[in-house]
């Protein structure tokens, strides 16, 4: 290891340090990296406002102007890109509805021309989302197109059976799902089905057990979560893997207190921030997904919000917009176990 | 999102290398202003479409860009002929050659490359196929690879003797396995193959690649017993049988490989919560066909196995609950 690098792996949250972190990302103007992400700034602002929200310090970003930022980003076809002068695409616009319902602020966008944009994107014959005009189809869309419209009290506007169909064909013979029908298991994709089916009321269709014992199997020994069998462990996973646990009403099939050490070992002593690993360069994502997977695991280092494992936003804020929560959508024949877990 | 990559000392950057620095963040941004103005701009030009290669080389992520030169690339005058639609789009196949390279991971880059094929006026899905042979033979598990496998494979089928592909197909997971019998990505390709060919098989042959099939599994669970994901094709075996009475013979043989590995390797926990997993399987699709003693002897796994594997306790506990109550014998977990 190279002198004067900080090896010192924490034990504690380094709460004030991840927030100058997210606070200083606007102002690294002088690094490439800045400039090679311009695109999905939108994104980073809720991956940094999650972070911050579920740290209860929210006040180091200005609302205001965040708030106007993101409606500056919003294109005439109704959808939201990354950045001012990028096309629209849900990935964005999802982010970008995110913020605005943090904020409290989802009237403050016209929500008919949202919902069109995202309507809109359901191919007619085969009930699939596409991610933009181009046409990719993945089953993160049919999450984010579930998850938007949901915002909007616009649940009908979608065919929900072909959606469900969908994620259906998207299943494998691990329980877990892929990016679309014969795609393979990714605990990512398995987050987005899980969540889509959980907002659509649809979960009986999961097989609770073979899916649980697949996601749960995802721990390595370091306490992290890998995506898929045999890859390495990603902080992000914490969320992915945590979050379709508790779903399910699992999240006790997991060493939760080895998440909470694999995470915070990930932490950059010096700059504050989250890496993938022990070790890596921190960033915004990572930084959002280990907080967010600290506090579905239970962490009790801090006291950090409740975080939805639906959408990925303080509970707080759920249940402020009048959102039904997820447990209210489980079949009858989970609700007999303990799904308050953790 | 960054993935790999490690931080190194703070170590003061020498003149030159602040210099190098500040000329690479300007000629990117130069770059990306001069694109996005010209997008703005409305000018479709193939000097617009040399701005937008160069840019894309620099940064892969750039969503925005890609539609802007799909864009400009149907507005040339060269789209409307059918020769030279068909040269320039080989020549983007070839771009994406060098771009791959960057970034195998970027999900607008592999889009782009399924829109060129598909406007591509004689697409070449043979020379795609080796290109993705090329891939996995470098990757064996790559995530975007396999799904672009999928998609070259689907339109192959379109244009070839779709049964044929198929075998080809399932011969080439095949060949995967042997290689590496923990390569999940090829044994879930498999489960995608496997229902159709089975479904036009004749009896013997069905029950020919039945058995070859459960020798497949079995090496792979023998060569790694700790390997979840063959024991889950294996469960997943049993759902695609045609009758209970199928299952059932296939449950029983499974419990006696189970046994089989058990006597071989007695410190493994993955084979023995398989065997507690199947008696309940057994239990559910028999009632009455599980005894006493192996109803005792799973709680008593159980309970042993919540001791040695602490990680997955939980489970453990949950699974004891539901079988005590199911079979009303004591729940030795509690």
């Amino acid at each position: 290891m190279a002198e004067g690098f900080n090896t010192a792996r924490s034990s504690s949250l380094l709460v004030d340090k991840h927030v100058e972190y997210i606070k200083s990302l606007d102002k690294r103007q002088d690094e490439l990296e800045y400039w090679m992400t311009e695109h999905l700034r939108v994104s980073g602002i809720y991956w940094g406002l999650v972070a911050l929200k579920l740290l209860d310090r929210d006040s180091a970003l200005d609302k205001q102007q965040v708030i106007d930022y993101i409606l500056s980003c919003q294109n005439t076809d109704g959808g939201f890109g990354g950045h001012h002068g990028h096309d629209s695409h849900l990935l964005y616009t999802m982010s970008a509805v995110q913020v605005l319902a943090m904020y409290g602020a989802l009237d403050r966008v016209d929500g008919s021309r949202v919902v069109d944009y995202v309507a809109g994107l359901q191919d007619a014959e085969t009930g699939e989302i596409c991610g933009d005009e181009w046409g990719e189809r993945d089953t993160r869309f049919a999450f984010i197109a579930v998850a938007i419209l949901s915002f909007f009290d616009a649940l009908p506007r979608l065919d929900s059976d072909r959606i469900v169909e969908y994620v259906k064909l998207s299943m494998n013979y691990d329980g877990g799902f892929g990016s679309g029908p014969g795609g393979e298991s990714h605990a990512a994709q398995v987050y987005t089905c899980l969540a889509c089916l959980a907002i659509l009321g649809r979960l009986d269709v999961v097989d609770r057990e073979r899916l649980s014992a697949w996601l749960a199997e995802r721990q390595l020994p370091s306490g992290g979560f890998n995506g898929r069998p045999q890859k390495l462990e990603d902080v992000c996973y914490s969320w992915w893997v945590l979050s379709s646990l508790r779903i399910l009403g699992r999240v006790h099939w997991a060493d939760c207190s080895r998440v909470c050490d694999f995470v915070l070992s990930a932490q950059d002593p010096d700059t504050g921030g989250i890496a993938d690993r022990p070790g890596n360069v921190p960033d915004v994502y990572h930084t959002c997904f280990g907080i967010a997977g600290l506090s579905l695991a239970g962490f009790e280092g801090f006291p950090l919000k409740d975080v939805d494992p639906v959408y990925c936003m303080p509970v707080e804020c759920i249940e402020r917009i009048g959102l039904q929560s997820w447990i209210n959508n489980v079949p009858r024949s989970w609700s007999q176990e303990k799904l308050e877990d953790v | 999102m960054m993935h790999g990559r490690r931080r190194v000392a703070a170590k003061e950057p020498t003149q030159d290398e602040k210099d190098e620095a500040r000329q690479q963040l300007e000629r990117y941004c130069a770059l990306n202003s001069r694109v996005m103005g010209l997008k703005a701009q409305n000018v479709f030009t193939t000097d617009a479409l040399d701005a937008t290669r160069q840019l894309l080389e620099l940064n892969t992520e750039l969503h925005t860009v890609w539609n802007y030169r799909r864009t400009i690339m149907k507005k040339l005058d060269a789209w409307e002929d059918t020769e030279k639609r068909q040269s320039m789009l080989e020549q983007e196949l070839g771009f994406l050659m060098k771009v791959i390279r960057n970034n195998i991971k970027s999900y607008w880059m592999w889009n782009h490359r399924m829109w060129a094929l598909s406007q591509l006026p004689q697409p070449t899905w043979r020379g795609e196929l080796s290109l993705v042979d090329k891939l996995i033979g470098m990757d064996a598990r790559n995530y975007h690879a396999w799904d672009y496998r999928r998609f070259v494979i689907a339109r192959l089928k379109d244009t070839e003797d779709g049964d044929a592909v198929d075998e080809q197909e399932f011969a080439f997971t095949t060949a995967q396995i042997n290689r590496d019998c923990a390569n999940h990505s090829a044994w879930h390709n498999r489960s995608k193959l496997l229902p159709a060919i089975l479904a036009r098989a004749d009896q013997p042959r069905r029950e020919k690649v039945l058995q070859t099939e459960n020798e497949l599994i079995q090496n792979a669970i023998y060569t790694d017993p700790e390997d979840q994901n063959a024991w889950l094709y294996y469960d997943w075996l049993l759902d695609i049988q045609q009758s209970d009475e199928d299952r059932i013979k296939l449950l029983r043989g499974k419990i006696a490989a189970i046994r089989e590995l058990l006597e071989l390797e007695e410190d493994g926990t993955r084979p023995l919560i398989e065997l507690v997993s199947r008696f309940a399987e057994l239990g559910r699709l028999q009632p009455g066909s599980v005894s006493d003693a192996e109803k005792e002897e799973c709680m008593k796994t159980l309970c042993t196995l919540k001791g040695v594997d602490s990680y997955h306790a939980g489970r453990y506990t949950d699974i004891s609950s539901a079988l005590s109550k199911r079979w009303k014998v004591h729940d030795l977990c509690v």
